[in-house]
Formats: C-alpha cells, sequence, structure tokens
C-alpha cells in the first residue's frame, strides 16, 4: 500500500489539481435538508466540496452506465448509415464513498468480464478516475440505513479506487490504488506518513466500526435458504404484495445491470437507439412480444430481484453477493423491502419452518 | 450539470423531485428525502418523468389548419388569429357561445389566467378543468359539509394514524406515495380498512376487506355509523361543540341494520362491525377517498364524511377526510375558479358581493349565470352548443369518458395549447405548443393543499412560451389591458382572488417545500390540518341520508352486475406516458394481451362458465349488448364483472348513462361465450 | 465522443435477397451481409444459435436460425408478433436491414455423435430445431436414427413441408407429421404429437437417443411427461427457450431466468438444467 499524508487544508488544492487534470471533476455536495447529490465542481462551488456529507440518494453508478445512452444514430436510407460512438469525458470522483467504489467494482466484472465487453461502459469507466473518501464521520457520513459492515464494503474500501482519502483531524491520510493514483504523489502537498498515521487510521476506523445503527443485513442464512429453493412461495408473496412497482430500487441500486433498448425517432428519416435502465419490478421486463410473460405476478418478480443478487451461483459468478451495503433501497421503498428487510424477512420464515418441521 | 428541485407532474400527490439536467436535455429524474410527502419515494412515473420534457416529438411552432391539413405560422399570426376568432364569434353568437376547458394538469396561473380571460375578457362562465362533474360533485359535497373544499389533513400524518380507511381508489397504482405511506403505517400497527369491489394490492394488507357490490357504499357506511352510535364509539363532544343536523342525524342512523346492510353490500356483518369499531375506537382515524374518475354519487361521499364527523375525526393530526386527487393539480384548478359556477376561491357567482369583488380586482363586468360544465361543452350540440372552445392542456378525445369527436368537428374555433400534437389537436383550428413540464417556472396544489413551486430545469426550445403568457398575450389583443411580466406575478393576484393563497408569494414558497393552504397574512407557513380550531365561525354539517331502497337483485336471466369506472388503466392513455419508453411499455402492457379491450372476470366465474385470458364474450344488457375479450383476474368478485375507465364501447352500449359509471344505477347483464 | 471499438451492439448491414411465405403470419427471409468479410465471420454459426435482427428505426429482436451451418443459405424464418417483426414482414428484396451475432451456445453437436436423435416439434417450434436436424442430415453417418414428430394445429400451420418431404425421401430420416384438427385434405394421423409415439409401425428408441423438444408451453410440457414415462433421462432431453431480450449478449438482463441469461448461457439447455433454472415452464 503506497499512503502519504497531506494537511487537510490542502484539500482545495487537491480539488484543483484533479480540475487541472481532468475534463471535469464530480463530487457530492450538501442540498437542502438531507439531500445530497453529486454534481460538477465549478469555479463557484470548488470551496465547497465536502470531506464529510451523507453519501447522495442518486447513485454515482450513472458515470459509467448514464440512466438513457446513445448506442446508434441511425440514418435510414436505401443503404442505412448507422453511427456508434460514446460520450465518455476524463472524470474524477472525488468524495465516492466505499459502498459506491464497491458498487462500480461490481458494475466492472459484470460489463467488462464474461464472453462480452461492453464497450460504452469500457470507455465510461477507462477515463474515470476515484477518490474515495472513508466514511470516518458518523454523525455525517453514516446514516440508519448503512450496512456497509455486512456487505464487508465498508467504512473503508481495501480496493478498486485510485486514492482513499482519510480524515485524521488535521491532516488527512491519502492512500494510492492505482498507478494514476500514485502518479499525483509527486504533489508536494503529499508527504510521507508514519507509523502513528497508521495507527490512527486503524484506531479511526475501529471505533467507526461501532457507531452503525439501524440497519443489519445477514446475507448467508438466506443466501443458503435462496440457493437451497427453501424459501415458500408464500414468503415471497408476502414480500411481493408488499412492492407498488416502482422500479425504485433497481435504478437506486449500485449493482444493478439489466436495461432496455429503443429507438426514438430524432427527424423525419433520423432514429437513435438508446438504452435506458430498466428494473425487474416492472410488470413489462419479461413481455416477450406477442404476450406471453412468464412472470406475470409482482411477488414473482421480487423473487427474480432477490435470487439475482443472492443466489450462491450468481455470488460464485461476479465474486460477491450483488448488494454493496448502501442502504438506498430501504429508504426508496415504499413497502419497506429493501435488502436487509428481505434478508430478514427470509431469514426468519425458513428458520420458523425448519423449527415448525423439527417440532 | 443541474439539480432542480421540483413537484412531479404526475398524480396528485405532489412528490418533490429532483430534475437532473445538462445543458437542454433533463438526463434524470430522482426523489428529494427531505420533502415531506414522499420522503425519499416516488413512483415508475415519477422516475421516468424527465423522459417526457426531452421527447423528440415536441411541437416546435404553432400550428394554422388549412383545407388539408396544417401549417406553420409565427406566433404573431397564430394569436392574432385567435383573438380575431373569438372577437367575432362572440360579436356573432354571443358569450354564451365561447368556452375554455383546462387541465387537472396545467398550472395555476394558467388555470387562473384562463378563467379570468373567460370571464372578464370573454364574458362567459363556460370555464371547466377536464373532469368536469366528476370531481364538482365531490367540492359541493365537502363545501356543503365541512365548509372547505379539499383534504383536510396531510399525507405525512398518516403515518401517526390509528385506523385508515381507503375507499374506492386503487392507491398502489394510482397514487403509489400515498399507497406506501399507508402499506407502511399498516406494517407498524395501524388498522387498515379497505372498501372496494376490487381486490387490489392494498387489499392484500387489510385488516378488514370489504368487498362490497357496486352501489351499496351509502348502506355500508350508514350501518357503520349504526355500529359506532350503538357502540357508543360517537364524539359527543365534539358533535356537541361543532356539528349541526345531529339529532336529524341520529334519528335516521337508527333505520341502518347491519344485518341488513352485510346483506345489501354482499359482505359479512362481522365484517362491517370490526371496520365500524376499528375506526370508531381509534385515537385518530383518516378516511380516503378518491374524487377523480371514479367518484361516487353525492350520498356516498356524504355518508363517508358522516363517519368522520361522528367520531370527531377532524381538526386533529393522523385523522381527517382525504379527498384525493388523482391529477397533479386538479386541487389547484378548482382553486383557481375553473369551475363553470365558482370563481377563485369558490365563490359562487351567482353571489352578489363575491361577484362584486371580482369585478373590482379584474376590472370588468361578470358574468352572473353558471355556465356550462365540460360535459355540456363537450357533448352538446345544436342550441345553446358552444361555438368556440379553448383547451389548455386538455385533451378530451382521449381522457372524456365520452366521445367528444362529433362536437369537436363542428366547431368554429378550437384552440388547442399543449406540448404535443394530441389526438384533439387534429380537430383544431389553431395548435399552440406550449413549454413543458420542466421548461418554466409555476405552482402546482397537491392533494393535501400543498402549493408547490414547478421549477424550470431547463430553457423551453426556442420560440416556445409557458401556456400562461399565450393566454395572456391574446387577452391583451382582446384590449384587455394585463400586465403581467413573470409567472410570480401572476401568483401575486391569485393571492389577492383567494384568501386562502394570500400569503403564498413565491418567495415564500420557495423557501421549504411549498406551502399547505391556507396560506394567509396570519399563517405565513400554512396549515398541515385544518380545523384546528373548530370549524371557524361556521358549524360541520351532518347529512341525514335516509336508508337507501335496496339495489335491485340482479335478474335470474342476467346474473352478473357490472363495476365501471376506475381509472386502473387510465394512465395508458395520458399523453405523458406516450412519451416515456418505459412507462408507455408498462401502462400497455394490458393492451397488447388484450387489443381489442376486456373485461375483467373472477375466477370462480369463468372455471364455471369455460373462460380463458382472451376467451370472446359477449356481454348481454336490458339496454344492449357488447362482445369484447374475458380477462381472468383475482381481483374480482363472483358475480361482477369489471369494465376497465376506457372500454368507451362496452361502457356506452350497457351502461347507457353517467349514473351507471358513478356506482349509482347497477347494471345486471350476462355472459354468453361467442 | 468517441469510437466504440468491438461494439457488441452494433449491426452489420444485411441485404434482404428473397422472401418465401411459409404459413398464415409466417415467412422465412433470405438474406446476405454486405460486407463479405462479415458474411465469412458470421457463418461459423452453430447450430441453435440465434441472431439479433435490426429493423432500423424500429427496433431490434432475436431470432433463431433456421439453416444449418452446412447450408449455403442465410435465412430467417419469422412469426408476425410485435411491431420489429411485423416491420421485417414490410420489407422488400433489396431491402437493407441489420444483423448482430451468432449468438447463445447451440447445440453441443459433437456430443450426440453416435447418438440417435428424436426431435419433436409443436407449430413454429421446428423454426430453431430445423438448424440442428439438418446438420444431422448433412453429417448422417455420425448419428444413428434419426426421427422427426412434427404437429400442428392444422395442415395449413405445418412448416417446411417440401424440405421435410424431400429430406425424407433422399437423406434417411422417419418424419411423422399431425395435426390437431383436420380438414380434407388431411389423410395422416390426427391428434397430440407425441399420440404419434405409440402409432402401430412407430418405435422409439430410449437407450442412447437424445430428444429436441420445442414448442408451445403446452405442447412441452405434455412431451416432456411422455418421454420420461418412456424412460428418458433429464440430461437427454434438450430444448432451446425463448425469452424477451434486448441486447443478446448477456448484459440486459430481461431473459435472465433462474440462474441463467437465457441468451448467452442458453438458448439451448438440457431438461435438467431447466428444471433447475427455475420459472421456466
Amino acid at each position: 500500500m503506497r499512503a502519504r499524508v497531506m494537511d487537510k487544508a490542502h484539500w482545495l488544492a487537491l480539488i484543483d489539481r484533479l480540475r487541472a487534470d481532468f475534463d471535469e471533476v464530480i463530487a457530492p455536495f450538501a442540498g437542502r435538508g438531507r439531500d445530497t447529490y453529486f454534481d460538477r465542481v465549478t469555479d463557484a462551488n470548488r470551496a465547497r466540496v465536502p470531506l464529510h456529507v451523507p453519501n447522495p440518494y442518486y447513485p454515482p453508478k450513472r458515470y459509467v452506465l448514464p440512466p438513457i445512452e446513445r448506442l446508434l444514430q441511425i440514418h435510414l436510407n436505401s443503404t442505412p448509415r448507422i453511427q456508434a460512438a460514446v460520450d465518455a469525458p476524463r472524470r474524477a470522483i472525488v468524495g465516492i464513498r466505499s459502498c459506491d467504489t464497491a458498487g462500480i467494482d461490481h458494475l466492472d466484472r459484470f460489463y467488462l468480464g464474461r464472453d462480452f465487453r461492453d464497450g460504452y461502459y469500457a470507455a465510461h469507466r477507462q477515463n474515470l478516475f476515484l477518490v474515495n473518501v472513508v466514511c470516518t464521520d458518523p454523525e455525517v457520513d453514516i446514516d440508519d440505513d448503512c450496512f456497509c459492515m455486512c456487505a464487508d464494503t465498508g467504512p473503508a474500501a481495501r480496493e478498486h479506487f485510485d486514492l482513499q482519502v482519510m480524515d485524521l483531524g488535521d491532516e488527512l491520510l491519502v492512500v494510492a490504488g492505482s498507478v494514476t493514483g500514485e502518479a499525483l504523489f509527486a504533489d508536494p502537498i503529499f508527504r510521507k506518513g508514519t507509523p502513528a498515521h497508521l495507527a490512527r487510521r486503524r484506531d479511526i476506523l475501529a471505533h467507526v466500526r461501532t457507531r452503525f445503527k439501524v440497519s443489519t443485513s445477514w446475507y448467508w442464512s438466506t443466501v443458503k435458504a435462496i440457493t437451497l429453493g427453501e424459501v415458500a412461495d408464500s414468503t415471497w408473496e408476502r414480500i411481493g404484495n408488499r412492492c407498488l412497482e416502482c422500479g425504485g430500487c433497481s435504478y437506486m441500486c449500485p449493482t444493478c445491470t439489466c436495461f432496455t433498448v429503443t429507438e426514438r425517432r430524432l427527424g423525419p428519416d433520423d432514429f437513435e437507439r438508446v438504452r435506458i435502465w430498466d428494473a425487474c419490478a416492472l410488470g413489462g421486463f419479461t413481455r416477450m412480444a406477442g404476450g406471453f410473460n412468464p412472470r406475470r405476478a409482482a411477488h414473482d418478480r421480487r423473487n427474480r430481484r432477490f435470487f439475482r443478487k443472492l443466489a450462491h451461483y450468481f455470488i460464485q459468478r461476479e465474486l460477491s453477493v450483488a448488494c454493496v451495503g448502501c442502504g438506498r433501497c430501504v429508504e426508496v421503498c415504499h413497502g419497506d423491502i429493501g435488502m436487509p428487510q428481505v434478508v430478514e424477512i427470509v431469514r426468519r420464515t425458513t428458520a420458523e419452518s425448519a423449527h415448525a418441521a423439527r417440532a | 450539470m443541474a439539480h432542480t428541485l421540483t413537484t412531479c407532474t404526475f398524480c396528485g400527490v405532489g412528490c418533490g423531485i429532483y430534475l437532473e439536467s445538462a445543458g437542454r436535455t433533463l438526463t434524470g429524474a430522482y426523489p428529494s428525502m427531505s420533502h415531506p410527502t414522499n420522503q425519499g419515494r416516488i413512483c415508475v412515473r415519477g422516475w421516468h418523468v424527465n423522459e417526457v420534457a426531452s421527447s423528440p416529438d415536441r411541437l416546435l411552432r404553432p400550428l394554422l389548419r388549412t383545407d388539408k391539413d396544417f401549417r406553420e405560422v409565427s406566433w404573431d399570426e397564430a394569436l392574432g388569429y385567435v383573438a380575431d376568432r373569438l372577437a367575432r364569434i362572440q360579436a356573432k353568437s354571443g358569450s354564451s357561445a365561447l368556452g375554455v376547458i383546462a387541465s387537472p394538469r396545467g398550472s395555476n396561473e394558467e388555470a387562473y389566467l384562463l378563467q379570468k380571460l373567460a370571464r372578464a375578457v370573454l364574458g362567459t362562465n363556460n370555464v371547466d378543468h377536464g373532469l368536469g362533474a366528476y370531481r364538482n360533485h365531490s367540492i359541493d359535497v365537502l363545501l356543503d359539509m365541512l365548509g372547505v373544499p379539499a383534504t383536510t389533513n396531510s399525507i405525512p400524518e398518516l403515518s401517526e394514524s390509528s385506523a385508515i380507511i381507503v375507499n374506492g381508489v386503487d392507491l398502489g397504482l394510482q397514487l403509489p406515495t400515498i399507497g406506501g405511506r399507508v402499506l407502511r403505517a399498516k406494517l407498524r400497527g395501524t388498522k387498515l380498512i379497505v372498501i372496494d369491489p376490487r381486490r387490489h394490492r392494498l387489499a392484500e394488507h387489510a385488516d378488514v376487506f370489504l368487498q362490497l357490490r357496486p352501489g351499496s357504499d351509502t348502506a355500508l357506511y350508514g350501518a357503520m355509523a349504526k355500529v359506532i352510535v350503538d357502540r357508543g364509539l360517537l364524539d359527543l363532544a365534539f358533535l356537541k361543540a361543532h356539528c349541526r343536523n345531529v339529532e336529524a342525524f341520529l334519528e335516521v342512523v337508527h333505520a341502518y341494520d347491519v344485518l341488513w346492510a352485510a346483506d345489501v353490500c354482499g359482505v359479512p356483518p362481522e365484517a362491517i362491525e370490526a371496520a365500524a369499531i376499528a375506526y370508531g375506537a381509534g385515537a385518530a382515524s383518516a378516511i380516503l377517498f378518491s374524487t377523480g374518475v371514479e367518484a361516487y354519487g353525492n350520498h356516498a361521499i356524504q355518508a363517508l364524511i358522516n363517519l368522520a364527523l361522528l367520531t370527531g375525526n377532524i381538526g386533529k393530526p393522523g385523522a381527517g377526510v382525504f379527498a384525493l386527487t388523482e391529477h397533479n393539480n386538479l386541487q389547484g384548478v378548482c382553486d383557481m375558479g375553473m369551475l363553470p359556477n365558482r370563481f377563485p376561491g369558490y365563490v359562487p357567482v351567482t353571489d352578489e358581493a363575491g361577484r362584486k369583488q371580482f369585478e373590482v380586482l379584474w376590472g370588468a363586468p361578470l358574468p352572473t349565470r353558471p355556465g356550462q360544465g365540460a360535459d355540456q361543452m363537450l357533448a352538446r350540440r345544436g342550441h345553446g352548443a358552444v361555438r368556440a372552445l379553448w383547451l389548455c392542456r386538455h385533451d378530451p378525445v382521449m381522457a372524456a369518458s365520452a366521445d367528444a369527436t362529433e362536437v369537436l368537428r363542428q366547431l368554429d374555433l378550437l384552440v388547442v395549447q399543449h406540448p404535443f400534437f394530441t389526438e384533439t389537436a387534429k380537430f383544431a383550428h389553431v395548435v399552440l405548443p406550449v413549454a413543458a413540464f420542466g421548461e418554466e417556472q409555476v405552482t402546482f396544489t397537491s392533494t393535501e393543499r400543498r402549493i408547490q413551486l414547478v421549477g424550470k430545469a431547463v430553457d423551453p426550445p426556442p420560440g416556445l412560451a409557458p401556456a400562461w403568457r399565450q393566454i395572456a398575450d391574446v387577452a391583451n389583443a382582446l384590449g384587455a389591458g394585463w400586465e403581467y411580466l413573470t409567472a410570480a406575478e401572476v401568483m401575486k393576484e391569485i393571492g389577492r382572488a383567494v384568501p386562502a393563497y394570500a400569503s403564498a408569494g413565491y418567495e415564500n414558497l420557495t423557501r421549504e417545500y411549498g406551502r399547505q393552504w391556507p396560506c394567509t397574512g396570519d399563517k405565513p407557513l400554512g396549515t398541515r390540518y385544518l380545523f384546528e380550531e373548530g370549524a371557524g365561525g361556521r358549524r360541520f354539517s351532518l347529512a341525514p341520508i335516509p336508508r337507501p331502497a335496496r339495489p335491485p337483485v340482479p335478474p335470474l336471466d342476467f346474473p352478473f352486475t357490472l363495476v365501471f369506472g376506475h381509472s386502473l388503466y387510465y394512465w395508458h392513455q395520458n399523453v405523458l406516458v406516450q412519451h416515456s419508453e418505459t412507462l408507455k411499455r408498462e401502462y400497455q402492457i394490458l393492451l397488447l394481451d388484450f387489443p381489442e379491450g376486456f373485461v375483467e372476470v373472477s375466477v370462480e366465474d369463468a372455471k364455471r362458465i369455460g373462460l380463458r385470458d382472451g376467451t370472446k364474450v359477449r356481454l348481454v344488457g336490458t339496454a344492449g349488448s357488447a362482445v369484447t375479450a374475458a380477462r381472468v383476474a383475482p381481483e374480482v368478485k363472483p358475480g361482477m364483472i369489471f369494465v376497465p375507465f376506457f372500454h368507451r364501447e362496452v361502457r356506452e352500449a350497457l351502461g347507457g348513462n353517467g349514473a351507471a359509471e358513478n356506482g349509482r344505477v347497477p347494471v345486471h347483464v350476462r355472459l354468453e361465450r361467442v | 465522443m468517441q469510437p466504440v471499438p468491438d461494439n457488441i451492439y452494433l449491426p452489420q448491414i444485411a441485404i434482404l435477397d428473397r422472401v418465401v411465405e411459409e404459413i398464415a403470419e409466417v415467412k422465412t427471409f433470405y438474406w446476405h451481409f454486405e460486407d463479405p468479410e462479415a458474411q465469412a465471420a458470421f457463418k461459423r454459426f452453430l447450430p441453435g444459435q440465434f441472431a439479433q435482427v435490426s429493423i432500423f428505426g424500429v427496433g431490434e429482436f432475436p431470432a433463431s436460425l433456421p439453416p444449418s451451418p452446412t447450408e449455403a443459405d442465410l435465412f430467417f424464418t419469422v412469426r408476425k408478433v410485435g411491431s420489429v417483426t411485423a416491420a421485417l414482414h414490410a420489407l422488400n428484396p433489396g431491402d437493407r436491414f441489420g444483423v448482430r451475432g451468432p449468438y447463445g451456445n447451440g447445440f453441443p453437436m459433437r456430443d450426440y455423435s453416435g447418438r440417435n436423435l428424436l426431435f419433436v416439434a409443436g407449430g413454429i417450434g421446428l423454426i430453431p430445431l430445423r438448424s440442428c436436424l439438418n446438420y444431422a442430415l448433412d453429417n448422417r453417418d455420425r448419428y444413428g436414427m434419426i426421427q422427426l414428430f412434427y404437429g400442428a394445429r392444422g395442415l395449413k400451420d405445418l412448416m417446411y413441408l417440401g424440405a421435410l418431404r424431400e429430406w425424407e425421401m433422399a437423406r434417411g430420416f422417419e418424419c411423422h407429421l399431425t395435426v390437431d384438427r383436420a380438414d380434407d385434405q388431411w389423410t395422416g394421423n390426427v391428434g397430440v404429437v407425441s399420440s404419434l409415439f405409440k402409432k402401430p409401425g412407430v418405435t422409439v428408441p430410449v437407450a442412447n437417443t437424445t430428444a429436441f423438444v420445442c414448442g408451445p408451453p403446452i405442447m412441452f410440457r405434455f412431451v416432456i411427461r411422455d418421454l420420461i414415462e418412456m424412460g428418458f433421462k433429464d440430461q437427454d432431453i434438450v430444448s432451446t427457450l425463448e425469452r424477451y431480450m434486448k441486447c443478446g449478449v448477456g448484459k440486459c438482463g430481461h431473459c435472465c431466468i433462474g440462474l441463467a441469461y437465457v441468451c448467452a448461457d442458453g438458448p439451448v439447455f438440457t431438461y435438467g438444467q431447466i428444471k433447475h433454472l427455475g420459472e421456466v415452464i
């Protein structure tokens, strides 16, 4: 691990350095009330880039997978002219949390791995520089619904960032996670750390780990129950009845990957083929032309979401549970069936039925 | 990239959302976590609202009808043509030949100016909103009984309610953010009572689900009142202090009988008792009902509100009557006087003193007799018919319950203001493209009386102005001399016209998440729930409703009862939905499977008759017959056939009139396989 | 804006050569790639693979590849079911459209060497099996007995009849047809497709046989039931699944059922796999 130390007072200098190096720098900003959002760092707001801020509700996934992205531009003629291009500026995100860093890593394994590599995703990702900020302020950084400790993604990411910044009080400990990240250490704002800095890091993390709040998600008994098919239909029905089919859990999820593709008219002979985020909660998700819908009922669709995220086969295939513990699905859900709640319902009902079977 | 806090434009909940934009494009939409109403939740429509304004199908130039088609014209020519034609038709046929209808989706500012144009410039009270009479029943009843035609309490308070009655509205599909509130309240211990002929999503969670026969609501609420009285659950102190008609009410209630009601409604008597006790015994119980296309007749609404008055569930948090509006600004357009018989603030046009005030404010003599409602303007032909109609964002060809095309075709002037070329626009003489959601700063008023700013996230396409400005331009071309520079200035005048909006200036609305009216000089922060200090110098009025006659038993040869009208599948026709790929897909699923429409039959009946999804059936009633496809639906009770709102052919063939649609006159049919 | 190298979503331009009407609403479209290199690369497809067909300005849909790679022609056989397939049906020879692929796993033809092949198809379920069947006939000496049991609603609904008759005469395979409803011209068997198994004179070997089943869900369920009763093992029954798909390359998620992305892990699955996928039938 390559690490350096910098004065907290140089935070702005680091931001400016990144602004010089990249086409755009994105950071979370505090909005009204609890609302925070990722936005471009500009001359006007550069001094307001926070070190501690509640994690924005709308995840940074859209910088690698935009909600709507043009795949093709089509000009109809006797010979159609098809153009494909991607708008992928060189971009740094400053202040991405450890859970979201893990989310992007999960997307990497999905979109860049397996037999086919998604060129659009790859273009965004190659140009993306991640400055992870460790959640060290329990009052600001960690809210009731965070459960990264259960997902093993936080409070401090171990990898998948270019730089990791941790608040030690007056100083910031900066860890490089990539060659490009490490190259920044040539900047004079950085100096070598001491063993005392590392000890301080350990102490802070040990303390933060005791400050997590309400949400917990004990995946593994649920992984087992789902994988072995031990979850009763009535349990999925109970969960499904609480789904109001808004799609929010997928749109907000840092690891959800599904999209739909559609053609939109731009002019008399011009079209674009776009992909749009999609959600398995929606009734039309699996509908085929001609009408046969293998997953008509809402509870089947909920089953689908959690099967996809928690079946052991997929965990092995993608090397992790498709959940990073950010808690957004808890906050977005009308029916209180975010990941931790479903894990708990499945865990409890399967334990109860196993108990009943023994008795 | 910019993030603009705004109000969602789909339903009446008024969720706070952010629009994310880059340059001229809306790139995303997501909920505000801090907005008190939705607190981080929105429905599938809200998640895709950004696609609507960015749609490539937008109209960009005014269109003027030619012999065969339309031609693009300049704004001067289009607006000048409208003013000129309006003046000519007025001169020839009189003011009563002119009419305006606003969509319940438009802003307060455009609704206010459109009705002002009609009344103060064109001299007519032919003014209405697109839902017409459906909604206006509820307004009359609420004004009469409570004095205020709106939801009394706030949506967030539902989390504190001890019991909630959800009556005749599929919250999960129509108003999901409220549906979620109710569902989460139920999960935390609130008693949930669902009253509906259809077993919809929330019914699955109900402590008591009353799947009653259509048209039997009044009997049910009367019987519940009887239980409440018999068990001593009535709030005598409240009745004594705040209500009138108490004696008369208690007298008629004794004529009700639970066993009789159970028989009439087709539900177990124990369930009626359980529902009444759960509602009456709670510390603060709320009633939710729809005022949209599925609204019931006056008696049913009166009988519901009786329950709230009887138990003192008015004037405290977590209680109240929620007259839900399914359109983002239905409450607002009504507040703005978009009604044939009422000025802004619900002042009757026949009230001389009230009218005088508006004549002073607007500087013009005003018509004294109520005008035609939307239903009349869109249906009446020959004598008394309107000759010129101005439709602001309204699309009656797709949205109205009756076929409006005949009337539209015969008009001398049809002005259509809309962001898109709608089905209705095909009949227009002039089409005025307007700024869309996200392109103008205006206000909506939600179903909880929350007056909210709708933010401007992007500029409209070049040349497009807000609809309110076009209305003002035409008024000025007719010599009105209006001087509004901004929407905020229109709002300032609204504050003078509508007392409840007195302090709801833009500056005040910006500070938090809008203000709930009354927002007045002494209550600048607005009012979370009404009647904290009683009925405000008057008394609430109980409605003694005599025990209704037993609805006719289905004749042996017509064993099925039709249930009309829920707007369950309404959204698929909505022009906003048409411009989002995801929404189009979601709201058209059933139409793809049943391209010629369908009626829903219970699983039990389907099995008995041998019907499967898509089986062709003929419905035969006394008024006529219709052929359609069957859809087997577990939501429907045996003996009932559900006819979706959009299935106009079936409604017209069998329903006969609007009374049937509103469930007041049951329609009996038999069902045959074709 | 920058180019997208190796773009998995970019279709190649194809030119429609001719159209043959098969049955009502079903046509066969013969085509070739504008770019000969694309043609050569595509021709390495395996029986059972599929392609994504683009009608520009309308959309894209997955279509199985009915020809065997041993055939000279490329063609799709497509039923008109939605807006995109309807747009394909409206094309004329010479019109251009787009094709991406081939995608999916295909049939592991080598695994079937030395085995008897039993094809059971219902209606348009013959389309995805045609490639495998013709491939086996073109490599006739590698396989044992080859039988096709094919049923449809009526004579008018039986597909590829000309080719089937021709192959039956010349290439050493048994073809048994049946219809649900007979008309005047029909002299053959009437009944569901599995009723053919027990017809006098028909012997269906069970040992060392792989069965290929494709057809509507109801037919699929009954045929599987009968095959299992006859002694077929789950892993010796093979089918090809069809699902709503947007990308064809395992990314969009629409075809993900149970443990598999049908496009990337399938569309060919053994019945043993299908049973464990969950939520398929």
